[in-house]
């Protein structure tokens, strides 16, 4: 269907083979096995999350959390230092007769500086750690994103880009890449169609 | 992850004697306790008496609750563990026998009951057509005879289908489920009202039903946590309650840890805030130098506590910690409803023979309503059409 955009752009340097599966289980049983294989670089495209998909890559758990954590603390602090100074010590008010530390009236502001910060931290650590927005690399096929699922065995980088590297397998000790020995190997898999794939841009 | 995969059905859980002989000893004795207490120090026994009888009403209730919101989400995951929650509900029936013996206590308890203090007070007598022994015992004794008819229902309806394996029933109950839910908001606030907020007839607080319904919910999840890691620990519970699923039970309660605080502190600041007198002397009994340390525990204990321990991803997926914590929030919970009770009374906190006499005797009782219901029914809801989806799924 889309061979022609993807296949005339041979001056392009290769990102890898990419091979299609149909159905969730399938994709997940061979993500496994491609991890095992230990090829330097893979990666998996599902039009939705995937149970068990992360497990089957081997990824990580994010850090993710301890950004929010640490961005959550801060402003709490942040709402602490704002409210003591502004109301004990800069311009002190007497509201009501209460004390100027009155720790229960800042209460809501410790809980939304807490929020907000956490919130704001979450989102921008998220897209840094995602590698996102990115603008050099497009979609390799659109039915990715509707209903198909697909994993890609990546060509060693061989122009210098600054391609993320999520996960590194445990050994050094890589196995070498070719792209028919990828294709069949994706093949074997019980892959439903084989494919190379070229780097694409927006830019 | 295989296609086809029979959940195997642990069955039903016979309590080990030792720990049956505990309940019953807890039961006899705080019965024994409880008798003297009643002879000896009733000022100290009837506020002991309604302070337990709410506690355990809240945990039984809170079973039925929880089990509700289940049918009424159609939640997958808690389907291995809805049958724990379910068997607190065997308890809902013995309050009728706990609000008898409260009925005797009502006027050493509630001001509002004695006809002359009534007669002379504009404030009082203005509640009067409210707060008046037959209302308050026709609304209170209709409010348990309701839940036990849901419990009847909805719970009689998740056993038959563990025979029949019937798909139906869930959404019978999906039904019942919202039915209840209404009911309860609406009885479980005026039974707080009633029982705990007319302690002092004077103050009142909208906020008070939802803050008894967030201790409620606090105390029952604590619960479920420890039934649950204790069946696993007896290996009750095999390939079928993973880490996952204490992890999402974990997230349940750090949810309500908060929300407790989050309704609390709520409640606080607005009377605070606003500083009227008929409000604000309610918080005044509980921030003299002897109960400040009991209001200290709850913001720093109850909530605090609670939340840091619960936090980490770890330690919500760590049986032990899960088990240890959920006793603390019980503990925790007992000790909020005692600072609910015990200033319109006295004016330091008590905690004696009388006060652990009369506890031990409904946490035997509990205890063995309890593991009666899990020795006669299915621990886990076998014919539940989530049950396989939940065990897998949540199976890496």
């Amino acid at each position: 269907m889309a061979t022609g955009t993807l296949s005339a752009s041979s001056e392009k340097p290769m990102a890898g083979v990419l091979g299609y599966f149909d159905d969730p289980t399938a994709l997940v049983e061979a993500t496994a096995k491609v991890r095992e294989a230990n090829y330097s670089s893979f990666d998996v495209f599902t039009p939705y999350p995937v149970h068990g998909l992360d497990a089957a890559q081997g990824l990580k758990r994010s850090p993710l959390p301890y950004v929010t954590f640490v961005a959550g603390a801060t402003g709490f602090m942040l709402a602490c230092i704002l409210q003591g100074w502004t109301s004990v010590i800069d311009w002190p008010l007497n509201v009501g007769g209460k004390p100027f530390w009155s720790w229960p009236a800042f209460v809501p502001i410790m809980f939304e500086l807490t929020v907000l910060l956490g919130g704001l931290a979450t989102v921008g650590a998220m897209f840094v750690l995602n590698g996102l927005p990115n603008i050099t690399k497009k979609a390799f096929d659109p039915s990715l994103t509707t209903n198909r699922f697909a994993i890609l065995i990546e060509a060693p980088v061989q122009v210098a880009s600054d391609e993320e590297e999520e996960e590194k397998p445990k050994s050094q000790n890589f196995k070498a890449f070719s792209e028919a020995e990828a294709a069949d190997f994706l093949k074997k898999l019980g892959a439903k169609e084989v494919r190379t794939v070229y780097q694409e841009g927006w830019f | 992850m295989q296609a086809a995969h029979q959940i195997p059905n642990p069955g039903k859980f016979q309590v080990p004697s030792g720990l049956r002989n505990v309940f019953i000893g807890l039961l006899v004795a705080g019965l024994v306790a409880a008798g003297l207490a009643y002879a000896k120090d009733p000022a100290r026994f009837w506020p002991a008496l309604v302070h337990n009888h709410f506690y355990f009403l809240s945990l039984a209730l809170g079973g039925l609750f929880f089990a509700a919101i289940q049918w009424v989400t159609g939640a997958m995951w808690s389907a291995p563990v809805r049958r724990l929650a379910e068997s607190f509900t065997a308890f809902l029936p013995w309050l009728l026998v706990t609000f008898a013996i409260l009925f005797f206590g009502l006027k050493d308890l509630y001001k509002w009951t004695n006809h002359d203090l009534v007669a002379g007070d504009i404030m009082l007598s203005g509640k009067q057509a409210y707060l008046n022994v037959p209302f308050f015992v026709v609304r209170n004794v209709l409010a348990i005879l309701l839940w036990i008819a849901f419990a009847g229902k909805m719970i009689g309806n998740s056993i038959r289908q563990d025979e029949t394996k019937d798909p139906a029933i869930t959404g019978r109950n999906r039904v019942f489920g919202p039915i209840f839910l209404m009911v309860f908001a609406i009885t479980f606030t005026l039974t707080a009202f009633d029982l705990l907020m007319s302690l002092d007839p004077y103050w009142f607080s909208t906020m008070f039903g939802v803050y008894c319904f967030a201790g409620l919910f606090y105390s029952t999840l604590a619960l479920v946590a420890i039934v649950t890691v204790y069946l696993k620990r007896k290996g009750a519970l095999d390939g079928i309650v993973n880490d996952n699923h204490l992890h999402d039970l974990g997230k349940f309660m750090f949810a309500f840890t908060v929300f407790w605080a989050y309704i609390g502190f709520s409640q606080f600041m607005l009377i605070w805030y606003a500083n009227l007198p008929e409000e604000t002397g309610y918080f005044l009994h509980r921030m003299t130098p002897a109960w400040k340390a009991v209001s200290a525990f709850l913001l720093f204990g109850k909530f605090f506590t609670v939340f840091v321990m619960l936090l980490p991803r770890g330690n919500k997926r760590d049986p032990r910690v899960l088990f240890g914590v959920g006793w603390f929030m019980l503990v925790a919970q007992w000790i909020d409803i005692l600072w609910l009770i015990q200033p319109e009374f006295f004016t330091s906190p008590k905690f004696g023979w009388v006060e652990a006499g009369v506890l031990a005797a409904f946490a035997g009782a509990f205890g063995l309503a309890m593991f009666r219901f899990l020795g006669r029914h299915n621990i886990v809801a076998i014919g539940d059409p989530r049950l396989a989806e939940s065990v897998l799924h949540h199976h890496q």
